[in-house]
């Protein structure tokens, strides 16, 4: 199956998995959600919000797995006001000038386009 | 014949053969409602390009229009013959001031297609350009140049002066009675208004672009600006099979599955992270690159999502792929669809029910849901949002897209893990637990001394 991208919000994701993975002996209540989680069959339906708490707790449990072998290989997540994070905010400045400049060679070709028609008529 | 008394003719008409073909109206309503859609249609069809536009703004409107109406809609046909070259070139040289000759380093006069309000033509860069988002376009490069069609502005403006009359029967026929013309006429005149200046597609594209610039699998063509003005619009040209042709793309080996499943995260990621969405998605504006990629084409109808909407519509999402009826009702109150107290228990049967018919079964049926959710609403009397039938609509024609793409996909298969991560990090944001924390005390106290 192709990878799915993330929302956005998979630091959240990785606090909970990062929490599972310091305390690995959880109780059997998040045991037993992680299972009914992991074994939700498509087409499963009507389950209602405990599915959810389920969904929520397999995945969960797939991330800590993934911690545990990524350990080695350093920080994945972007602290506020990193390098990273403030990459971001760069990119989106960036972005407005270049909209802006953008604009003006439309508007200048436009303007452009006026003072030939003035000059010739 | 005048150009009036043809509208209303061919309007009156659609109008009698609806009536025979619902055969009075004793073919139940839902049939009664579609009967008189598809005459609509055709109608439609056949009176061009400002009916043309106003069908396809009804086919983005459930809150306005039945869901029969919705679907129909859908299907119209908007290909019209092309300008001829010399008003074409007029165009661009009343908007720059120079020849194509001047402007391009090449141009072809046959247009590669053509629709109600523009029609599209292929030609050569002549200078290097360096777009708003993304890397430099070469000398060379190919372009697609969109260009307004002369007069077409005027040409619908007229039409729809004359068709105000004859269309406010609309209300009249079935399912159509809260229809609100005179605000849908202004709406579709201020839409109308936006589609024929090009700037603000190429604006919209560049903010899309930028959006999506770290997803190696999305393509949105770069815009040359100093070639845009507001009855044209220049742009990259994109290779690729529209997703009508995808059997090509499989045989030049495209993995249409691991597409299918990320252009449906791409949506998700556009109504929940972006807060802007492609609201005009079908076969002809979505390509496949012989890379593998999706390209997006028309940024004609977009859809904007507020952080509060954003959230409502998650939880929505949650409810659909794990089968939460009253989660489903209560997060689109939020969105605005209100459900009287009175019909509330009633509404939250039907609507468990059309889960149970549509989601619970393989394949999981999308459209089936949308379809029967918007007619549940409409039997029970409830207002549908403009933003939430706008964003029904696009949910459906994305599963219609990821099908086109891969037939037996689920797109929940997608859905899930991402909408359950997104609404897990919001339920437990600082901010909401900040929120819930004297309730949950108060519980937590209850509990431990009881």
């Amino acid at each position: 199956m192709a990878d799915i991208p993330k929302p956005g919000s998979d630091s959240f994701v990785r606090f909970l998995a990062a929490w599972a993975l310091v305390h690995e002996t959880a109780d059997e209540g998040w045991k037993g959600a992680i299972e009914r989680g992991r074994e939700q069959a498509p087409g499963e339906m009507d389950a209602g919000p405990e599915a959810f708490v389920d969904g929520l707790s397999a995945m969960v449990a797939a991330e800590k797995e993934r911690m545990k072998s990524e350990l080695s290989t350093g920080p994945g997540d972007i602290a506020p006001g990193s390098a990273g994070d403030l990459g971001g905010k760069l990119d989106e400045l960036r972005f407005e000038v270049a909209e802006v400049r953008g604009k003006l060679e439309s508007m200048q070709a436009a303007l452009d386009a006026l003072a030939k028609r003035d000059s010739t008529s | 014949m005048s150009r009036s008394r043809h509208i209303a003719a061919t309007l009156a008409r659609a109008g009698w053969r609806g009536t025979t073909d619902a055969r009075l109206g004793l073919v139940g309503a839902s049939a009664s409602r579609a009967a008189f859609a598809r005459r609509t249609r055709e109608a439609f069809e056949e009176l061009g390009p400002a009916f043309i536009k106003l069908g396809q703004l009804l086919s983005v409107r459930p809150d306005v229009v039945p869901p029969e109406w919705v679907f129909e809609m859908e299907s119209l046909r908007d290909s019209v013959p092309s300008a001829p070259p010399e008003a074409i070139r007029a165009v661009i040289a009343e908007d720059f001031g120079a020849t194509v000759e001047e402007l391009f380093e090449s141009w072809d006069d046959a247009p590669i297609a053509s629709a109600s309000i523009a029609q599209v033509h292929r030609a050569i860069l002549r200078r290097r350009y360096r777009p708003v988002v993304g890397e430099e376009l070469a000398a060379g490069a190919e372009l697609a140049v969109k260009v307004v069609r002369p007069g077409v502005e005027r040409g619908i403006a007229a039409d729809i002066e004359v068709a105000r009359s004859s269309v406010t029967r609309l209300p009249r026929l079935p399912g159509m009675a809260r229809i609100d013309m005179p605000a849908l006429l202004a709406e579709f005149t201020s839409t109308l208004r936006s589609e024929c200046d090009m700037r603000n597609e190429a604006a919209v594209a560049d903010r899309f672009a930028f959006d999506f610039r770290d997803d190696e699998l999305i393509v949105v063509p770069r815009v040359v600006w100093p070639l845009t003005s507001r009855r044209v619009l220049t742009m990259e040209f994109i290779e690729g099979w529209p997703l009508s042709e995808i059997s090509d793309a499989q045989r030049a080996g495209v993995d249409g599955y691991a597409l299918a499943l990320h252009g449906a995260t791409t949506f998700m990621r556009q109504v929940l992270v972006a807060g802007r969405f492609h609201a005009d998605l079908h076969p002809a504006n979505l390509l496949v690159t012989p890379e593998g990629r999706i390209a997006y084409l028309d940024f004609g109808i977009i859809g904007t999502t507020t952080p509060a909407q954003r959230d409502a519509i998650a939880q929505i999402l949650v409810a659909t792929v794990y089968g939460d009826a009253d989660r489903a009702l209560t997060y689109s109150a939020e969105l605005g669809l209100v459900v009287g107290p009175d019909r509330r228990g009633r509404v939250r049967e039907r609507v468990a029910a059309l889960m149970r018919d549509t989601l619970a079964v393989e394949p999981r049926d999308i459209r089936g849901f949308a379809i029967g959710f918007l007619g549940i609403m409409a039997d029970e009397k409830v207002d549908i949002p403009v933003g939430y039938g706008l964003l029904i609509k696009a949910l459906v024609t994305v599963e219609g897209v990821a099908r086109a793409l891969y037939p037996e996909i689920d797109i929940t298969v997608a859905a899930k893990p991402f909408v359950t991560e997104f609404v897990a990090a919001r339920m437990l944001s600082p901010q909401r637990m900040y929120e819930k924390l004297p309730a949950a005390m108060n519980a937590a106290l209850r509990e431990l001394t009881r």
